[in-house]
This record gives C-alpha cells, sequence and structure tokens, in this order.
C-alpha cells in the first residue's frame, strides 16, 4: 500500500493505527531478506494505542496513523541502536534523536529498526555486522546502501514510509537500485542531533517511499530547526506535501555533456534518455552543461569521509559504552583490542585512511587537496545553477549487483557513488526516483536541485509519476 | 606504504592486526590510494579549501539548568563501571 492510501485510511477510521501496526509486524516477522535488526512490537503496539486514543491530535500530522521503519543509525530512547555494528551491538541510547523525536510527534509509530552497513560505510549493505540485506527484486543482488534496509523495506511493502541517511549516496543509490524514492535533503535541513555520526560534514538524514507524495510528507515531519545541531538551517518553513502540486512552469533542465563516458551500462543509459522525453513531454526544456569536474569528486569523497571518520569513530574506545574486548591487562591494550575486535574490515580500512590523510607529512597533499577538489565541485555547481534550474542525470552507474562484488574489486564499489557524490561534497539537494525497468529490475534517475530546492525536486519529480508508473511496479 | 608506515598507522588509530595481515592491508590501502591520487594532478592552487557546504553560524544556548542529568543511564551503557565511576584497567603502578 502506497503512503497516501495508508495514511488515508487511518484519518477515514477505515484502520486504526493499532491494525496498521499489526499488519506490518505480521510482515517483519515474515522478513526472509534480513531487511531488519531489531523489531519493537510492544512499544509499537503501545504507541498505536496512544495515536487511536487520542485521533483528534494526529488526525491531521503528517504521518497520522503509519508504521514507519527507521535505519539504525537513528538514537531511540531506551530501544537498542547498532549503526549495523558488533560495537554497538547492545547499546541503548538514553534520549531520542531529533528525527525520532519529529516522526512520533508527527504520528507514526516505529516498528522496526532497519538493516545497514557497519557505521553507514558501504554500498551493498554487506558491510552490517547482521549480515547482508537481501534486493526484495532478486535476492541474489544487493538492495545498495548504505540504507539498504531501509530502502528494502518500501520496496518489499511492510512499511509505507522510511528513514535513511545520505552522505556519499546512502539513500539515493538504494533507492535506485530497490525501485523507490528517496530524498538527500539539502544539508542543515534535517537535524543530525542523535544520529550516530559518519562524516559530519556530509551526513544528512532523509525520507524513503514508494513516490514523492510519501517523501514530502516525511520530510515535513524530518525538517526541523534544532539548536542542538549548530549546522542545523534556520530556513524559512515550507510545507512540502502542499507545494507538490505548486505549478513551477516549464523548467530548464540540465543533462550533462558526455555522461555516457562515465562507464554508465547501457540499460542505464537507455532508461535515461526514456526519461530525457517524459521532461520534454511535460513542457521542460533540455540543456546541456559541461561538468567534467564531476569524477574528481569521487577522489575528495575518499579522503574527506574517511578523515572525518577517523575522528569521529576515535570515540569508540570501550569505556563509557559500547562493546569492550574482555580480560585486557592495561589501558592501551584495551582500546586497541576493543577497536580490532568491535570494528568490521571496511571500517577499520577507512580509519586507517582517515588517519593517514590527516597525519603529518600527507596533511597537505591530501586532506587539503581533497577540500580544494570540494570547492571546485561546489564552485561548478553554483555556476550552472545560474543557468539551469534543475539537473537531471542517472543515479547510479549499474543496476542491482551480485552479492561478494566487493571482494574482486573494491574500487568498483567506491565507483557506484561516482553519480551521488557531488551533491554531499556540495551539500545540495537531490531525489533518486525509478525512471526504467530492465532486466527485470529497477533503474533509478536523480534530481539535483539548489540549495533548499526540496520543493521542486518533489514536485517535479510528483509531476513525473503522475503520467508514469515505474514506482508503482512491486517485487 | 611499506610495513613500518603500516605499523604507525595502526598504533595511531589503535587498531591491532596480526603481521600476517599485513601484506593484504596494504595491498588493500594502497589500491585505494590509487583512486584518491587521481586528484593531484588537478592544479588547483587558486582554491580555498572548503570544509562545509554552508556557512555556519554561532549557535548558544542560555546559561540554566535543564534537568538532563542522566548519570546512571550513561554508567548503565558503560561496559564495566564502579559506583560513580567508570571502571578501566590499571592506569599507574
Amino acid at each position: 500500500m502506497n503512503f497516501k492510501d495508508q495514511r488515508e485510511k487511518f484519518r477515514s477510521k477505515a484502520i486504526s493505527a493499532k491494525e496498521a501496526v499489526k499488519e506490518a509486524m505480521q510482515k517483519i516477522k515474515n522478513d526472509n531478506l534480513n531487511i531488519f535488526i531489531n523489531d519493537f512490537e510492544t512499544q509499537a503496539l503501545k504507541q498505536a494505542d496512544y495515536i487511536d486514543n487520542n485521533f483528534e491530535k494526529f488526525k491531521n500530522t503528517p504521518l497520522s496513523g503509519v508504521p514507519i521503519a527507521h535505519k539504525d543509525i537513528f538514537c531511540t530512547n531506551g530501544l537498542k541502536t547498532t549503526c549495523g555494528s558488533k560495537m554497538l551491538e547492545n547499546f541503548v541510547p538514553p534520549y531520542d534523536s531529533t528525527v525520532i523525536k519529529n516522526c512520533n510527534e508527527a504520528g507514526s509509530i516505529m516498528v522496526a529498526k532497519t538493516n545497514m552497513d557497519e557505521f553507514a560505510m558501504g554500498s551493498s549493505n554487506e558491510t552490517s555486522y547482521f549480515g547482508a540485506v537481501s534486493n526484495p527484486w532478486n535476492s541474489d543482488l544487493v538492495p545498495g546502501g548504505s540504507s539498504g534496509g531501509a530502502a528494502a523495506c518500501v520496496a518489499a511493502d511492510i512499511t509505507s514510509i522510511s528513514t535513511g541517511t545520505d552522505t556519499g549516496g546512502s539513500i539515493r543509490q538504494p533507492a535506485a537500485l530497490c525501485g523507490v524514492t528517496g530524498l538527500k535533503p539539502t544539508y542543515g535541513l534535517v537535524s543530525r542531533w542523535g544520529m550516530i555520526a559518519f562524516c559530519s560534514s556530509m551526513d544528512q538524514a532523509g525520507p524513503f517511499s514508494r513516490d514523492a507524495f510519501g517523501c514530502a510528507a516525511l520530510l515535513d515531519a524530518m525538517a526541523s530547526y534544532d539548536e542542538k545541531d549548530s549546522t542545523c538551517s534556520k530556513r524559512i518553513e515550507k510545507n512540502f506535501e502542499s507545494l507538490l502540486t505548486e505549478n513551477f512552469g516549464s523548467l530548464k533542465i540540465g543533462v550533462i555533456k558526455n555522461i555516457d563516458s562515465l562507464g554508465i551500462n547501457t540499460d542505464v543509459m537507455q532508461s535515461y534518455e526514456t526519461s530525457k522525453s517524459v521532461l520534454t513531454g511535460l513542457g521542460h526544456k533540455l540543456k546541456e552543461v559541461d561538468f567534467s569536474e564531476l569524477s574528481s569528486g569521487i577522489c575528495s569523497y575518499y579522503v574527506i569521509a574517511p578523515a572525518e571518520c577517523s575522528s569521529n569513530l576515535s570515540r569508540f574506545d570501550g569505556v563509557k559504552y559500547g562493546y569492550r574486548a574482555s580480560n585486557q591487562k592495561d589501558i592501551s591494550n584495551l582500546y586497541m583490542e576493543t577497536r580490532s575486535e568491535g570494528f568490521g574490515d571496511e571500517v577499520k580500512k577507512r580509519i586507517l585512511i582517515g588517519t593517514h590523510v590527516l597525519s603529518a607529512g600527507f596533511y597537505d597533499a591530501y586532506y587539503l587537496q581533497a577540500q580544494k577538489v570540494r570547492r571546485m565541485i561546489k564552485n561548478k555547481f553554483e555556476s550552472i545553477f545560474k543557468d539551469v534550474d534543475l539537473i537531471f542525470m542517472p543515479t547510479t552507474l549499474d543496476q542491482a549487483f551480485e552479492k561478494n562484488r566487493k571482494d574482486s574489486d573494491p574500487n568498483r564499489m567506491y565507483k557506484e557513488d561516482l553519480l551521488t557524490i557531488p551533491a554531499n561534497l556540495a551539500g545540495l539537494p537531490a531525489i533518486s526516483f525509478p525512471n526504467g525497468f530492465k532486466n527485470s529490475l529497477p533503474v533509478g534517475g536523480q534530481f539535483v536541485g539548489n540549495y533548499f530546492s526540496e520543493d521542486l525536486l518533489l514536485a517535479t519529480t510528483h509531476k513525473i509519476q503522475e503520467v508514469t508508473d515505474w514506482h508503482k511496479m512491486t517485487p | 606504504m611499506d610495513k613500518i608506515e603500516l605499523k604507525n598507522l595502526l598504533f595511531l588509530a589503535r587498531i591491532n592486526a596480526d603481521e600476517k595481515e599485513h601484506p593484504e592491508i596494504i595491498k588493500k590501502l594502497q589500491n585505494t590510494f590509487n583512486l584518491i591520487d587521481e586528484m593531484q594532478d588537478l592544479d588547483l592552487s587558486d582554491l580555498e579549501p572548503l570544509n562545509n557546504p554552508l556557512e555556519l553560524n554561532n549557535v548558544s544556548r542560555k546559561d540554566e539548568n535543564n534537568n538532563r542529568n542522566k548519570k546512571k543511564e550513561f554508567l548503565d551503557n558503560s561496559p564495566e563501571s564502579d559506583d560513580d565511576y567508570f571502571t578501566v584497567p590499571k592506569i599507574i603502578e
């Protein structure tokens, strides 16, 4: 069921919140794709009772009576938050993250926490300590990552909305590979308070749903100014759901010159070309733009993200919370063994890269140079947005791929994020939506917009989804 | 990267790895640096580094008691605690 219908059923009293939760819980129990790390039936039923008993209060909130699954990166008061890691296997936060608090207040009911790559580091959901997630369209394939569980949850029709986070494409790439819609907001639109940090200058939470409508409603709930996050923006409040039907007129949409030279596979390119005709059919104008700097983004990202990760993850030392290695006789060994046993290989690799690029002697050549590349990418976007309203491109180079591919070529896995990373470096909003179907698998396309143009991204996607059916296809 | 550099790096990051695994770790790191090094050819001398995409403003709060003392919850989350303290192996002999 899509989000709009699910919410309407609650609002019209066709179904109670409790019945909706029971339906979702049944699907969670039948899940054989390893989508979830924990479910919270008792708490969910209690919360559903509360919402049913206060129908008047919740009947017009953005997410009234709708079950939701949250990525297991958001701290939940009194409920385990693992971040996909052995390090936090038994961590029970004493507070709710702002995203959780906002979604609760908006009338949603958390039924489960979704699986993810460990500390959000991965593009296939295979680095999770709790095992890989399978793609709902084909269980031999990956769902993408790092928010693979969240995307699979919506694709498998378990909940109609879920939350994710996107540091280098971790919402948009799994959205593309699972055939759902996912939005990475402008950096600072959604509070990061209580969201376990990976790369603080790029991490941003956002919504998943089958369509732009669900994403708009969930974003209305998630976004709020929060003084507890010093990077949270004091922007003008917008109601994204009501702006979905806003007429933004004929748009000038930028398409990147020679994008086919970046190694995008033929099927993805074909879907991209078809979508371009849909855009012109809707009255938009396409304009070729030069973005030859795009592919340098990946170099910058794989310096800056590991650098910030090595700093952020230094807090995991086995003393105040999280995993502790047993029988250590001195403090130095306690740190070393705790971190060696508690982190998985991909996380350790990124900590080592980050430590290296920040160390004396390498700082200028790597970290400073990467920050200059970041400036170059941001400048380029700013110059392009003087001329066009949105940029349109494929979300990924490939469709969903086989599990275990990372072992054969890790750099190919990193390059999966080639088209998503630039928006994170610049802090821009971007939305991925299903824009084709090849080899019995979905394909994703994405719009990147100027700062705080989520209304335009959502409304443009909504218009496409009014005349196409790719977002309605189910596994 | 050689074995001595890797040992130093592992120590800085407080991560242990069996010496038998060192050649494989070096290979994996080198592989990533090969990808990253593609940016070294760019002449960006006229650009300022960018460390955050948006302009940051100072956020201050009123200096008042917000009753957020959660000492017990925080201590309960620690692998080992004693009374009001986190417990660690002896540091000073």
